[in-house]
């Protein structure tokens, strides 16, 4: 809830309580882990794991949930979809365009970097990461997610644009925020995993017998 | 005399399911913290002989913790259950004085083996 209070107000949640924000929280602190692991690993550079942020959101309060690269000038992301179990999101994987560089140089790029580079180094890590934390997620509640393509949602764009761009118009989201770092690095990048309000109810129900 | 035990993680539901899964016959008094500062506080007042430790917490992770209780010297055993596998943060734990290193999601008989294997449970 840090940044609810950084902001200076306090979202209402009607039906998001405590406990199942709490749990929510666990089990994506779990799941993301496995998803650090592998880009530790892919690039040699130690993670800084996040602190999940959980919170239930109207549309227009997005881009509060993005707190990490919320001040960044200009943003590169990509988006991907899933679904399984009655259960659907969007997953959003967003870079401040400064990480780049440093991305580059750990993935031992030498040359210039081009767009075209960028765009697959943001789709090779939206692919570990995304797909590690919804299958992380998915075995902990005993569920199974198809994911759709990849795709790319703007390039140097601010975050406003990119929220506009973000094609889904649900009005209020379950959202499930996580900042990555590399530590000693200059890379900023959040993964935002996005649940329908229906799925809400869905995932209540897939954790119920874990806070009995 | 119960063996003062305390869990810590900031989160309620981890905490409850690190209790679950303590072994059933073990006679320990159980403290709860919700981060490092509430943690080390409770090993200062005798409430952590043995500490199981989440890293990943707000205010003062799991690291700073260990790091403290190497500092300060304090008389307790730390067992690491975390959602980091990163290797680099098993290697950073065990050379913070951590006795072990244990994955979540936490398996009750991993736990139990583990505290065997350190003689802290002999059930």
């Amino acid at each position: 809830m840090a940044f609810t209070q950084a902001k200076g107000r306090i979202l209402t949640d009607e039906v998001l309580d405590e406990e199942l924000r709490d749990c929510f929280q666990e089990l994506s602190n779990v799941a993301v882990g496995r998803a650090a692991d592998l880009l530790a690993r892919l690039l040699n550079n130690f993670v800084i794991m996040p602190i999940p942020v959980v919170n239930l959101l109207e549309r227009s309060e997005l881009s509060m949930a993005l707190s990490s690269v919320q001040d960044a000038q200009s943003v590169s992301a990509v988006c991907q979809g899933f679904t399984g179990s009655k259960i659907a999101g969007e997953a959003l994987l967003i870079f401040n365009d400064a990480s780049f560089t440093d991305m580059a140089e750990l993935t031992h790029f030498k040359g210039e970097i081009t767009e075209q580079i960028e765009l697959e180094l943001l789709m090779d890590i939206a692919n570990i990461l995304i797909g590690a934390c919804l299958k992380g997620l998915a075995e902990q509640i005993d569920v199974s997610f198809s994911q759709g393509q990849p795709y790319l949602l703007g390039q140097h764009i601010n975050i406003d644009e990119l929220l506009n761009k973000n094609g889904a118009s649900w009005k209020r989201l379950l959202t499930i925020e996580l900042p990555y770092r590399l530590e000693g690095r200059a890379v900023n990048c959040d993964l935002l995993l996005l649940f329908t309000e229906d799925s809400l109810n869905v995932l209540r129900d897939k954790v119920s017998y874990l806070l009995e | 005399m119960s063996l003062p035990l305390l869990i810590v993680d900031d989160s309620s539901f981890a905490r409850k399911q690190v209790i679950r899964a303590l072994p059933k016959e073990w006679e320990v008094e159980v403290s709860q913290a919700g981060n490092g500062e509430e943690a080390i506080a409770l090993i200062e007042q005798g409430k952590g002989e043995v500490v199981l430790l989440d890293l990943t917490m707000p205010v003062m992770d799991g690291f700073a913790v260990l790091e403290e209780i190497r500092a300060k010297d304090l008389p307790a055993i730390v067992i690491v259950i975390s959602g980091d596998i990163q290797p680099e943060a098993e290697a950073r734990v065990m050379k913070l004085g951590a006795v072990a290193f244990i994955k979540k999601p936490l398996e009750p008989a991993v736990l139990s083996q583990v505290l065997r294997d350190f003689g802290i449970y002999s059930g």
